[in-house]
Parts: C-alpha cells; structure tokens; sequence
C-alpha cells in the first residue's frame, strides 16, 4: 500500500495529523475606519444633533450603534483650505459637519490648485525588489490590519481668497451631511469641498452610512432625500440640453422630472451562471419605450443601461446602448416640435439589467428647454443623439460591428471600462499574459484566459473595473474598492478581505476567485475557531501600482490582447480591424 | 491606431536600409583591405544577444522594458538581417571545420524555427478560432474526458431505453478507443484523421439498424465526434504553437554559447586575445 503523503495533492483537504498554521477569523471589524476613535468621541457623537432621533435598540446585537460609530467613523480635524474631497476622485465616505464651515465648489477649480497628482506606481527598482522578494507559494499569509493606519496627506487649496468665488461656491455648516451620493452609488465625487476655517468632521465609511441607512428611518429619510434632490439638479446641470437654463428654469424642469426605475435591481445575481443564450430568454427585457410609438416626454439615463434596438423581422436589431447621461427620444421630440405634430419613435429601448431613468415631460421640454437653444445648437444635440442610436433608419452598421455590438449588449459586457480583450486570430496561446500576471502578483494570476466568444474576439476572465461596480455592494469590510486615482480601478485590500466570498458571488461577469491563504509551507492556514481554511478575494488590480501598467498587456508579443472601454465600441472595432 | 500594414512597412524600409548600409559596408571594406569577418563576426555576436534578449525580457514583465509585440518585432527583423550578416561572415559560403560546421548547422536550425515559428504564430491562430471555442490547454484532457462520458452515458440510456445493444457495441468497439486517443497532430491539423472519418461513417452505417429513440442517441454522438475533432485540432495546433519554441529557444542558446567559443578561438588564433 502507498504510503499517504504528508502534503495535500488537493487544495483544502489537509491531514489531521499535518501541522497547520491557525489563525483568527478574519472578521468586518478586524480593521476599524480609524484607530483613534475613542469611547469619548463616540459619545460626543451620539450626542450631536443628527444622531438624537436615532434608536439604538432598531440595530441588531451584531451591528450595534456605538460599533457602526466605532468601527466605520472618525473624526477628522481640517484646517482653513484643506481639501476635504475633490471633485472626480472616488470616495467611499460620508461626512457630517460637526463643527466649522465648509465651502462645496459648484465649478471645479483648477487642478494644479487643488493638487491632484497621478496614481503613485512604484519605481522600476521597487517593483524588482518585489519580485525577488516574491513568495514561494500563491497568496502567502501577512500579518493582518496594517493597512488605513499611515498618516494621510493633507492637499491645501492655493490662492483662497482668488478661488473662494461666491457665485462659484456654496457654503454649508455644522449638522450638514454631504459626500453620500459618491460614497453610495460608487460614483466619483461631483465636486471639490474645503474647509473654509478650521472645522471638525465626522467621516462615515459606506459599510456604516448603509447600516444607519438601513436601521434608522430618520438616516434613511435625510439620506434618500438629498441623494435625490442633489443628484437630480447635478444631472439635470450636466446634461448639454440644459446648459442654457437659469437656475428658475432648470428648477421647474427639475420640479417636473419623474423618477423612473425599471428592471431588476439584482440583475447581476446569477449572471454569469447561465450560458449566453439562455441568458438572453431568460432574462426578459423591459420594454421602455417602443418603435413607433409617440414619445411623450425625454428620458434621461441617471445610472445602468438601456438597449437601443430596432425591429427586425421577428427579432430586434440593437444599434446601440445607452448610458448615464444619455437621452432618448430628443431627436423625435425636436421634430415634432418644430413640425407642429407628433413623430413617432425610430428606436426601441430596453432596459438592460436595471435602469434608472429621468423622465421628462414634453410640454416641460416645449415651454422651458427648446425656445431657448439656438437653432445650430439644438441641430448638434439632435445630431449627437442620432449617432448615439446607432446606425439610422435604413441603415445597418458593418456586420462585424453589429455582431460585436449584439455580443458586447448580450453579455452586458457594456460596464467595463478596461476589460480584457484578446483578438483570437493573433493570440498564439502562449500564456505570457498569464505569466506575466503572476510574476507580477505574488505567483498567483489574477485572470483566467478564457472566457465568451464572439467573431474572432474574447472576453477573458479578468476584472473589467466596471461603470457600476456591483461586487462592492456587498462588501461588509470595504475590503473592495475603487482606487483613489482618477483612474477608478476596482481593488481588494488584502489586510481587510475576511473572505466572505461575497463580492465573487455578485460579480456578474466569475472574475473575481477566492483562494486559499497559505502559510510558508505551503498549506492552507486554517481558522483558530473551526479549522475551515481561510480563503481571500483576488482580482486584477490593473497593475494599479506597475511602474510600466498592465503587465498581460506588455507581455502579449502579439498585440492580441487590450485592455478596452466598452462603451467604445467603434475604438473596437477599430483595433480588431488593424 | 497604427495598422499592422504600416507598422510592417516602417519595419521594413527601416531593414532594407539598414541592409543596404550594411552590404556596402563590407564592400568597401573588403575593397579597403579591412578584417570584415572580424567585424562582421562582432557584430553577428551583438545581433545574437540583442536577440536572446528578447526572452530575457519575458522573464522581467515587471520592468516597464517597451512592450513585448515591439520586442518581438525587433526580434523579427533583426532575425532577417542577422541571416544577411551571417552570409557575409562566412562569406556565402559552407565553413569548413567542425566548429564551424555545427555552428553553420546551429545557425541554420535556430534561424529555421524561428522563422517557422512566425509563420505558424500567424497561420495557426485564425484557424484555431475557426476550429471551435478556443481552450486552455492544459485543460484539454478534462474536456476529453467529458465527451467520454457523455459518450458513455449517452450509449447507456440508449441501451437501456430501447434493449438494444447497437450503439453500445460501436462504441466498445471504436468510438471508445477514438476517443480516449490522440491522432498525430499533422492529421488533426489537416483534417485527415482516418480514425475520425471511420467513426463518422460508421455511425452513419449504424442508423440503419436504430429504432427512432436509439437515433437521437445517435445524433448526440455525432455531435460528440465532431467535438471531439475540434479538441483534437485545438491540441494539434496549441502544442505546435508551443512545440516550436522548445527547439528555437534552447538551440538559440546552444548558438550563443558555440559563438562565445568561436569568437575566442579565432581571436585567439588571429593573436588579437
């Protein structure tokens, strides 16, 4: 009989009598939001104003008051012109005033003023002492909860007096909450905040503003109703049909706006469970809007995606897919205005997934928006929107592109902003992406080389650092993220993923793979409690911190592989047909 | 975005000149009575580093070291021209002596592969896509192993639902055998597998003694032989891909490491050591 061998053939079985290496659960709170929050600043704060209606007893035992406070606050001292937030960066954090004023810039000033800097790669030398210093087994286990605790920099608004524009800027004071609608839709900040003198601020990490949002009515009033409010009148401000408007106007506009939400909102659960054709009958669209309908109002996009398609025979052809900040129906909505009857819908639209929307009504549009624009104006907006339906009556756009676009829509491929792309008539398979990847993040790749396929193109296996990125709703330690850069990818800090596997599980797309933490042996380390291994979150980071950017990119020897915005379908294009 | 078109033109005016330099170089060299093998040889000696480097830097992905698709074209070209400065060195002619004849040999092997290597990297891919869903390959014997027992299971319910024992005996008998083995990979790659056309015909045979239940078995074991044929084109073909760099790569440093030698040797002798 063969002697049984000491080390597991298998990753996850390990022999009673093997000696393991035990830890602690990793567990949400191992890494507090900030290690100087005391007992006493926890009840300065449930003390302040804003937190007199709550009642702890609507907290569950496990997520109690004073822990959310403990563990997912602090309180942050800012000195007069010290950059709070900046407009663009991406912010996991609310904030409350609790002392001092602070002033939001509703026009962001200039960048060299407001210090931003690019992300902070390593040098070529650094990144080659990390590779000599490489473990020898995937995904090694550190000592945890050494990140979030070095000193932070402090960015200072030059030239105040010069910057602190009245007209440009809106003041707010103690009791006032701001920084939610980037801390939880996952969104960069819409602008830049400073502390106009010295000011005191309570700083709420997302994981914490969600259970205050979730536990206390009166949170969950405030916070719904800014989001609203703040969210709808920045859209509405952005949006290049109503830059024309005074603010009396866009306020009536904005009075008039409906709120439309349609599909499911967990659309991404099961996503990537089901083949691509079973996908497409199973998950049944919602019609939106209707080709040869009449439109009775604009539609904004305010956040997912919605399918642009016309009917073909049996079928719908998708020209195009609309995203945040994309209308529908203006080009019609302009004819039938300036033909004094009504046009009907070229397009039909769907929503994909979960769509949020702004409706406008026509009669809003006619009396306050389009006597105001000039004729040229208006003739460029309609013209935009045409070309954002895609191809035009009677045409059709190349089939090569038209296949892409149907795949790119099908698998909802439209979130990523770098996904991975390999041209399957130049990829020899010779795995030097893959290699490169490893060498790069500790012998363990963060993709697979495979994935969907369409005409001669594939989406690999490999995070896309998405528009909405869905795997960080769940994340009860904000272990995941977007990086501060105005890049936004999408990391996993090592020192605060306690493995609950939840981020995988949402990802619609599978890139994201949980894997075993080992010891210097090589074995799996287990947990003191139970003796379940311990598992960890790991994605590609996009060589976030690469001195020379993404490695699997520089390594194909074939220009077969890209790193691409979805949303550039044409650019696409364009590379596949080099 | 630059087209392949005009990056391979750019390389190539760049070589041509680069060759033309060269070529008049020698000429008036040799005419000027100068050690041209001498400097010649130097400069094949540069050329067969720089070209080694190139696997260098695919171990080092880490350093931002220009991407590898430069690299490679780098390799490409140079590749033509070290071929060229080869003929001048040995003046176009065979060397005599041993060492010369294994490093002519080498020379010819290492350049061979190389440049076979560039041919299939450009033709095998696009017919890999055309042959099927593209597959890891070290994930092959798995997906092998799945058609197996799909085979299986399907000639199981067939025998079971209809008590009939047709396709059960074609399947002991050759589908079984087709597909636990491999073809020779020049067959796969050709579509020439006589193994594959016999299993095919013979199903084809077989559908005369099936009842209506047994062919739909059929046809699902029609689908699983055309499957199979695809996993064994995407075998063919990855290991090809793969196959050729492990004759390039190691004769490439056998030359390297003959040329360092060569190199001392006729220093040493021309007194110049």
């Amino acid at each position: 009989m063969a002697k049984a061998s000491s080390r597991p053939f298998f990753g996850g079985s390990v022999p009673p009598q093997a000696r393991v290496t035990r830890l602690a659960e990793p567990e949400r709170w191992d890494t507090p939001f900030s290690r100087e929050m005391t007992e006493d600043e926890v009840n300065l704060v449930l003390s302040s104003a804003l937190f007199a209606g709550v009642k702890p007893e609507r907290f569950p035992a496990r997520i109690p008051l004073r822990g959310v406070l403990k563990n997912d606050a602090r309180i942050r001292d800012f000195l007069p012109g010290e950059i709070i937030v900046r407009q663009g960066d991406y912010g996991h954090s609310a904030f409350v005033i609790l002392e001092g004023k602070i002033r939001i810039f509703l026009r962001e000033p200039d960048g060299q003023k407001t210090g931003r800097r690019e992300a902070v790669r390593v040098s070529a030398w650094g990144s080659f002492k990390r590779w000599l210093n490489r473990p020898t087994y995937p995904e090694e286990a550190r000592r945890r909860g050494s990140g979030g605790t070095g000193p932070e920099s402090r960015i200072f608004l030059q030239d105040i007096p010069g910057v602190l524009d009245p007209d440009w800027t809106v003041s707010m004071e103690a009791g006032e909450l701001f920084g939610e609608i980037a801390a939880l839709s996952r969104t960069p900040r819409t602008a830049t905040v400073v502390a106009e003198g010295p000011a005191r601020l309570l700083e709420i990490r997302w994981q914490g503003l969600r259970e205050l949002r979730n536990y206390s009515p009166e949170w969950k009033a405030q916070i719904d109703q800014r989001y609203r409010q703040r969210s709808l009148l920045r859209h509405l401000q952005e949006t290049p049909l109503f830059y024309n408007l005074d603010a009396a106007s866009l306020q009536q506009v904005a009075d008039a706006t409906r709120f439309e939400t349609v599909g499911e909102f967990d659309w991404y659960s099961g996503h990537n469970r089901v083949d691509g054709r079973a996908r497409e009958h199973r998950e049944h669209e919602v019609m939106i809007a209707r080709e040869g309908d009449f439109p009775s109002g604009l539609l904004l996009v305010r956040s997912g995606f919605a399918r642009v398609s016309r009917n073909y025979n049996q079928g719908e052809r998708t020209g195009s897919y609309l995203g945040k900040g994309q209308s529908f129906g203006l080009p019609e909505l302009v004819a039938g205005w300036r033909g004094g009857q009504p046009v009907a819908l070229n397009h039909n639209l769907r929503a994909l997934g979960y769509t949020d929307l702004l409706y406008i009504p026509a009669a809003v549009l006619e009396q306050h928006v389009l006597p105001r624009l000039p004729a040229a104006e208006l003739d460029a907006l309609v013209a935009g929107a045409v070309r954002g339906m895609g191809a035009g009556p009677g045409t059709w756009a190349r089939p090569d592109e038209q296949n892409l676009i149907e795949f790119v829509v099908a698998g909802r491929f439209i979130n990523g902003r770098a996904a991975m792309l390999i041209d399957l008539d130049r990829c020899t398979h010779c795995d030097d992406c893959v290699r490169a990847c490893a060498a790069t993040h500790d012998n363990n790749p963060r993709f697979i080389r495979h994935g969907p396929e369409t005409t001669g193109i594939m989406v690999a296996s490999a995070c896309m650092h998405c528009v909405d990125p869905v795997c960080m709703i769940g994340c009860p330690t904000g272990a995941i993220q977007r990086g501060v850069s105005a890049g936004g990818e999408i990391l996993i800090n090592p020192d605060t993923c306690i493995g609950c596997g939840i981020c995988a599980q949402s990802c619609p797309y599978g890139t994201i793979q949980m894997v075993l933490l080992r010891d210097e042996a090589g074995q799996p380390v287990l947990t003191e409690e139970t003796g379940a291994p311990i598992r960890r979150a790991t994605k590609c980071d996009l060589c976030a911190d690469q001195p020379g950017g993404p490695a699997c990119v520089n390594a194909c020897p074939h220009d077969a592989l890209v790193r691409a915005d979805m949303r550039e379908i044409s650019t696409l294009a364009d590379w596949l047909r080099r | 975005m630059k087209s392949f078109r005009s990056r391979r033109w750019t390389y190539l005016v760049g070589s041509l000149l680069a060759a033309a330099v060269l070529g008049v170089a020698w000429l008036l060299g040799r005419t000027a009575l100068r050690p041209v093998a001498m400097y010649s040889g130097a400069l094949l000696l540069a050329l067969v580093t720089g070209l080694l480097l190139f696997n260098a830097r695919k171990k080092l992905p880490f350093l931002p070291l220009l991407k590898a698709s430069t690299w490679l074209q780098v390799h490409v070209y140079a590749g033509w021209l070290t071929v060229l400065v080869y003929g001048l060195h040995v003046g176009f002619r065979w060397p005599s002596g041993r060492l010369g004849l294994m490093l002519a040999g080498l020379f010819l092997f290492v350049s061979a592969s190389g440049f076979v290597g560039l041919w299939l990297s450009r033709w095998l891919p696009p017919r890999l896509t055309r042959s099927g869903e593209s597959l890891i390959f070290e994930r092959i014997p798995l997906y092998r192993h799945r058609l197996q027992t799909e085979a299986r299971e399907a000639v199981h319910l067939a025998a079971t639902e209809a008590n009939s024992t047709t396709l059960q005996d074609f399947y002991l008998r050759l589908l079984g055998p087709y597909l636990a083995g491999k073809p020779w990979f020049i067959l796969a790659l050709t579509g020439d597998d006589p193994k594959h056309h016999r299993v095919r015909a013979e199903l084809a045979e077989l559908r005369r003694y099936l009842d209506p239940r047994e062919v739909a078995y059929a046809d699902q074991l029609g689908d699983v032989i055309e499957a199979k044929r695809g996993l064994d084109y995407q075998l063919a073909g990855q290991s090809l891909l793969k196959l050729w760099l492990f004759v390039h790569i190691p004769l490439s440093y056998a030359l390297f490491i003959l040329s360092l030698v060569h190199a001392w040797l006729a220093l040493r002798y021309a007194g110049r050591w």
